[in-house]
């Protein structure tokens, strides 16, 4: 029963991010393939983006899932603000998941302030994969 | 005494097949395949070497071997080698401000550190000063925060410029700047160039494809940065202001063979930019330094090593015409890594040991370590002087360092050099058919390798063809502990402090002065490092000096391929 699959159901919409000046994209991409090998639509933004840039790009493409990719220490900050400019931006419904860097400390005051679930480095793909198909709100 | 036979008699390739098919095959047969024996530079490694496997790939040792300090330089680039001449230990550190950098500074130089290169924080990489937009929540972060020159005397307060074998730090989009920092900084303790050394990496290229800290487009960015090469070669010629990279791409995905191309192909650029301006390749050539890296197969990296060596060597004389030994010596920096884990980190420690130890063998001039907790955080106190003391281990402990290219001669490691030099030579040619160091950028060649090695990587792992013990071994959930080092949290608040008294203490005509001549020098198509170093020495910001730049090159476009 793998939902992404199914030819009818609307495909599941991710956005890729890298915000602020971290340039290690790696993760980032080998993910974003992932996600696009299980039949999700995906679209990344590249390096250096400011947050309001990743807000307004994830309305635009309407997707369901932000995915920020972080390595250099700034998610305590830089998290909790994409969060609470999609709130302001009526986008409630899109939501984030981070991964990469974290340590396990950060992580309830982030989900918390309003990222789902956050992975860390060496997480499966075909992990976000199920999280993503089941968490994801069927039309 | 038996006539000793020639080690490639062809009855050792006949005995060989013999061995394989009637004593090995069935022993093999009854037991399952481990795992694919296949490197990550995807060269499959045979149950055994004999000399037929010297004769196949047609090993001449006078010609690809030689010795070491001489023509080709495969099995060293010092005459004695780490006998003589041992590796510099070195320590890469930063974070914080100036103040707290400083402390850390001193600790590592009493435990032994014999270079030191600063980690900058993100900000400075990419050219933002501490209290620009794009710096919040990033000062002194990953990396110490430099906005003048008032930092740096913090920085190295009592710690004299010649009291290390080099000093320096990346700097790789902003080359000119810490070049003239460093060079101010030698003033400011009243120490001539001639006696201390200045290293850098200045190597944008690999920016734009693995790394990630590219300001501008990437033409102009060379240009710099050969900038900075050409100013020493006028007035620091004992300086290494570039050293072209493999690392990031290699752990990008490219892997090492390929990662080791197109690092030539850039210093490839760089260097023709530099002939270009009338300089000779003997001037120059000395200048770059190599940073090699292989992180997966520990004989790959020997043979990685021995073969950039070859290659390069070869290289400048055929095709350069290089004279000089010292530019045909390829002098290599490593940092050794293994494959490291977030569970249980202190795994990292044997594996990073490992990984260095190859680098150690294969004959690498200037050694860093990794960390057992890098891979989460800035290190430690206590992680960075596990590093250092590994590397005092292997310099000093178990003998590895006796004697020069111990491995040299091995049949497997012969065989390997041959076919990683190979595939590095094949990787070149490739490279320059789509048009150079440029054409891997303009074309998404460099992209394209990098995201299929790295997905090629992950699928391997996920897989479990690629060993990993607690990942795919014996998992254990990944963890990013909370004893992360955590830098101060007061460092950024000082900083910005700082800053705020440089710029309201410093002579503005002066500074205004400055910076209107380093305009000056873009638009004129000048050497920047003058104009730069006269700009620092009035401390002007870094972030001011790389909007001027920005403002005449323009930004570079992020890409958004995956």
């Amino acid at each position: 029963m793998h939902a992404a699959a199914d030819p009818h159901a609307r495909r599941i919409r991710v956005l890729v991010a890298k915000v602020g000046l971290d340039g290690h994209d790696v993760g980032a991409r080998v993910i974003a393939r992932g996600l696009f090998d299980a039949g999700m639509e995906v679209i990344y933004t590249g390096l250096r983006r400011t947050t309001a840039e990743v807000v307004r790009a994830a309305i635009d493409e309407d997707v369901d899932w932000i995915g920020v990719s972080t390595l250099s220490g700034a998610h305590r900050v830089m998290l909790p603000k994409l969060r609470r400019l999609l709130d302001e931006n009526d986008a409630t419904d899109i939501r984030i998941i981070a991964g990469g860097v974290i340590p396990q400390e950060d992580i309830p005051e982030l989900i918390a302030n309003g990222v789902s679930r956050v992975f860390l480095s060496g997480t499966p793909v075909a992990e976000i994969v199920d999280y993503l198909v089941q968490e994801t709100p069927r039309a | 005494m038996n006539n000793p036979k020639p080690p490639f008699a062809s009855e050792v390739q006949q005995e060989a097949d013999r061995w394989r098919e009637e004593t090995f095959a069935p022993h093999a047969a009854a037991r399952p395949a481990r795992k694919p024996f296949v490197t990550d530079v995807g060269i499959e490694v045979a149950p055994l070497y004999t000399p037929a496997d010297l004769e196949r790939i047609g090993f001449d040792y006078l010609r690809d071997a030689g010795f070491p300090g001489e023509f080709p330089f495969t099995r060293g680039d010092r005459p004695g080698m780490n006998r003589t001449e041992p590796f510099v230990v070195s320590a890469y550190s930063g974070f914080g401000d100036a103040v707290v950098c400083n402390q850390r500074f001193k600790k590592l130089i009493e435990i032994g550190a014999e270079q030191i290169l600063v980690a900058l924080d993100l900000p400075t990489q990419c050219g933002y000063d501490s209290d620009h937009e794009m710096a919040t929540a990033e000062v002194g972060q990953v990396g110490v925060a430099i906005d003048t020159l008032a930092d740096m005397e913090l920085l190295f307060e009592g710690i004299p410029a010649d009291s290390l074998k080099r000093i320096g730090t990346l700097g790789n989009s902003i080359g000119p700047i810490v070049l003239a920092l460093y060079a101010a900084l030698g003033e400011k303790q009243g120490i001539p160039w001639e006696r201390y050394v200045v290293n850098l990496q200045n190597d944008p290229l690999k920016e734009y494809i693995a790394r990630g800290t590219q300001i501008l487009p990437p033409a102009p960015a060379a240009v710099l940065a050969a900038d900075a090469v050409a100013w020493c070669a006028e007035h620091a010629p004992n300086w290494s202001p570039m050293t072209v990279c493999v690392n990031h791409i290699n752990a990008g995905g490219a892997g090492s063979s390929l990662g080791t191309a197109i690092a030539l192909a850039n210093a490839r650029h760089y260097l023709g930019l530099l002939l270009a301006r009338g300089y000779s390749i003997d001037q120059v050539a000395p200048l770059l330094h190599l940073f090699p890296d292989e992180r997966h197969d520990f004989f790959v990296s020997i043979a990685n090593l021995r073969a950039l060596r070859r290659t390069w060597a070869r290289m400048m004389r055929d095709t350069y015409g290089a004279k000089r030994p010292e530019s045909m010596a390829c002098r290599t920096t490593v940092y050794g890594h293994g494959q490291e884990a977030l569970a249980e980190p202190l795994n990292n420690i044997p594996r990073t040991a490992f990984g260095t130890l190859a680098y150690v063998l294969g004959g690498a001039s200037y050694v860093y370590l990794a960390s057992y907790d890098e891979a989460v955080s800035t290190p430690n106190e206590h992680s960075a002087r596990v590093a250092l003391r590994t590397l005092q281990i292997l310099a000093h402990e178990h003998g590895f360092t006796d004697t020069a290219d111990p491995l040299g001669g091995s049949y497997f490691v012969e065989t390997l050099t041959a076919q990683v030099e190979q595939q590095i030579l094949d990787g070149m040619a490739q490279i320059e058919r789509i048009g150079g160091a440029l054409g891997v950028l303009d074309t998404g060649f460099g992209r394209k390798v990098m995201t299929e090695g790295a997905v090629r990587r992950q699928r391997a792992l996920d897989r479990g063809e690629r060993p990993w013990v607690t990942v795919n071994l014996w998992p254990q959930k990944p963890d990013v502990p909370n004893t992360a080092f955590r830098g101060d949290p007061q460092a950024a608040d000082r900083q910005l402090a700082r800053l705020a008294a440089v710029k309201a203490g410093r002579s503005q005509p002066e500074v205004a002065a400055a910076l209107a001549e380093v305009s000056r020098a873009v638009a004129e198509g000048a050497n920047v490092v003058p104009s730069v170093l006269r700009a620092v020495r009035a401390y002007a910001t870094v972030g001011e000096i790389v909007d001027i730049w920005r403002s005449r090159f323009g930004s570079f476009v992020p890409n958004t391929d995956f």
